[in-house]
């Protein structure tokens, strides 16, 4: 009964007012899971640097692994920006040029140190409770950008915290975020085989793995919408999800068609939600909006001269 | 006629707002700004018509006996799920399972119906104006499906009885559903059910009914079986 949300607006422009959109939409989804929220937000990006949110941990002394963790930061590239807001340290990093080496630097200051997202214009904000506790806590609703996609949880499986709550960032890969609802039922076995090829998991979330199964078929060369349709094939269960990257946001539905998903799309946008009440609230009334087949796949990219503008 | 603003309610109160107007002698109740909420105009027991200006959500007019519910957009998932006589017509599209467990009645979806579309009806008459998605028909018991459009993947997987008539593509059948000739009788019929919704009859038909191999168990026949489950 989790809740997904997704939105583009097609000109490319990212003066969009983004997070309200995405933040209204999910208030209308709060009753399908009143336990975690998140979205992940996709604004300008800074001529090559890199964003960084990383959780600072659950609990002690956050001030102190912040500075902590800066300074590991810099001794691998040049920190333009960082700050401390609730439970995130956000650093804004030129010159890094190997992400993986730069999490593993980060992670390895202490055991519950995670880096929930990094990218060019990703940013993921996401933690227990409502949407209405997500925006107090991080102001999201004044967050302008192109794209996202957000989630609404409830929890059938594996523990509430902020680590589980979604969108989840395909670890390593920049600007790659998911957000689910349904179940993964080969997730044990396809778990055991990425364990196998090295990958680390973060959580007990069957929804993690899609993020990691997309980012291991483009790294593999299929594109975006390639790698959504063999999804399609190779993860068993019910499943509509969303997914997101720089300059991209994508579905794809399972093939009994066992989980909702709407889709709104005009000259100007494109929304998709899992119930249209979402779309509804957002949007209003000047759009028609159609539930896909079992086994669709769908992916709109942002305008060509709008992501390198960005 | 008669109006409810759904702005600042709940479903609850739109629907006790909307039986109230009923039973206080409303032949005709307007709903203003659904905005996709679920579960309205459930469990309406009188023949009056209630007009949705705008998209519902999931299951609206569920439990029907006798209201006609018009939908100026899209519904949601469970379309007048468990109806038993009246009708809904919605002007654009409906989500998956729209007409479940019908016993009676019209549902008339005038766009594209998602998966599932008149799963285990028990009658009634279920028209749809576009295509239609993954296994419509599915275990239907009884009553009819005319489909305008194109047919989804496992069209009338093991259904009992009942008819579906499809205007357009039927290219995927779903277990022992088979294709027949529909008769004259049959086309009256069809053209009879379209005409009150100014839907067209389409220039062919062919009708999908239960091939009836898998009424009763034969072991003879047991790769059927090992097909179907």
């Amino acid at each position: 009964m989790c809740g997904i949300v997704g939105y583009m607006n097609k000109s490319g422009a990212s003066d969009r007012p983004l997070g309200s959109i995405l933040l209204s939409m999910l208030q209308a989804l709060g009753a399908r899971g009143p336990d975690s929220s998140g979205v992940a937000l996709y604004g300008h990006a800074g001529e090559g640097a890199l964003t960084l949110r990383v959780k600072l941990g659950e609990g002690g002394d956050l001030k102190d692994r912040a500075d902590r963790i800066r300074s590991r930061v810099e001794r691998m590239g040049k920190v333009r920006g960082a700050s401390v807001l609730s439970a995130y340290l956000r650093l804004i990093v030129d010159g890094v040029s190997d992400l993986n080496a730069l999490q593993r630097e980060v992670e390895s200051s202490a055991p519950d140190v995670e880096v929930i997202s990094a990218g060019h214009r990703l940013e993921i904000a996401k933690q227990v409770g409502s949407p209405d506790d997500l925006d107090r806590a991080y102001g999201i609703a004044s967050f302008r950008g192109t794209h996202g996609i957000g989630h609404t949880r409830l929890s059938t499986e594996s523990r509430v915290d902020l680590s589980h709550s979604q969108p989840f960032w395909a670890h390593g890969v920049p600007d790659l975020a998911t957000v689910h609802n349904g179940h993964i039922t080969n997730y044990h076995k396809l778990r055991r085989q990425y364990e196998m090829r090295g990958h680390r998991f973060y959580t007990e979330n069957d929804s993690e793995i899609i993020g990691m199964y997309l980012a291991e078929r483009m790294r593999k060369g299929d594109d975006l919408e390639e790698a959504l349709r063999a999804s399609i094939r190779d993860l068993d269960g019910s499943f509509s999800y969303l997914t997101a990257t720089a300059d991209a946001v994508g579905f794809a539905k399972d093939p009994f068609g066992l989980k909702p998903l709407i889709v709104a799309e005009t000259d100007a946008f494109v929304a998709v939600a899992t119930e249209e009440v979402a779309l509804r609230r957002a949007f209003g009334t000047a759009f028609e909006a159609l539930e896909p087949q079992p086994r669709t796949v769908r992916v709109w990219k942002l305008p060509s001269k709008a992501v390198k503008a960005a | 006629m008669n109006a409810i603003d759904c702005e600042g309610r709940t479903p609850r109160e739109i629907n006790r707002e909307i039986k109230r107007q009923i039973e206080a002698g409303a032949p005709e109740v307007l709903v203003r700004n659904p905005a996709a909420r679920h579960n309205l105009a459930v469990a309406l027991l009188n023949p009056a018509k209630i007009v949705f200006d705008g998209s519902v959500g999931y299951y609206c007019g569920g439990m029907g006996d006798g209201p006609r519910i018009e939908v100026r957009g899209s519904a949601g998932w469970g379309l007048a799920e468990c109806m038993m006589s009246g009708a809904v017509v919605v002007e654009k599209n409906a989500g998956n399972s729209a007409a479940a467990s019908i016993r009676g009645g019209t549902v008339v979806i005038r766009g594209d119906a998602a998966a599932r579309a008149g799963i285990a009806m028990k009658g009634g008459t279920l028209i749809i104006g576009g295509s239609c998605g993954y296994m419509t028909g599915f275990m239907m018991q009884k009553g009819t499906i005319i489909l305008c459009g194109d047919a989804g993947e496992a069209l009338g997987d093991s259904m009992y009885e009942g008819r579906i008539f499809v205007g357009g593509r039927a290219d995927d059948l779903g277990n022992d559903a088979v294709i027949q000739e529909p008769t004259p009788e049959d086309l009256t019929e069809v053209a009879a059910a379209l005409k009150p919704f100014d839907i067209p009859m389409p220039s062919r038909l062919k009708k999908v009914v239960a091939g009836r191999r898998l009424w009763s168990f034969d072991k003879k026949e047991w790769e059927i079986w090992k097909t179907a489950l």
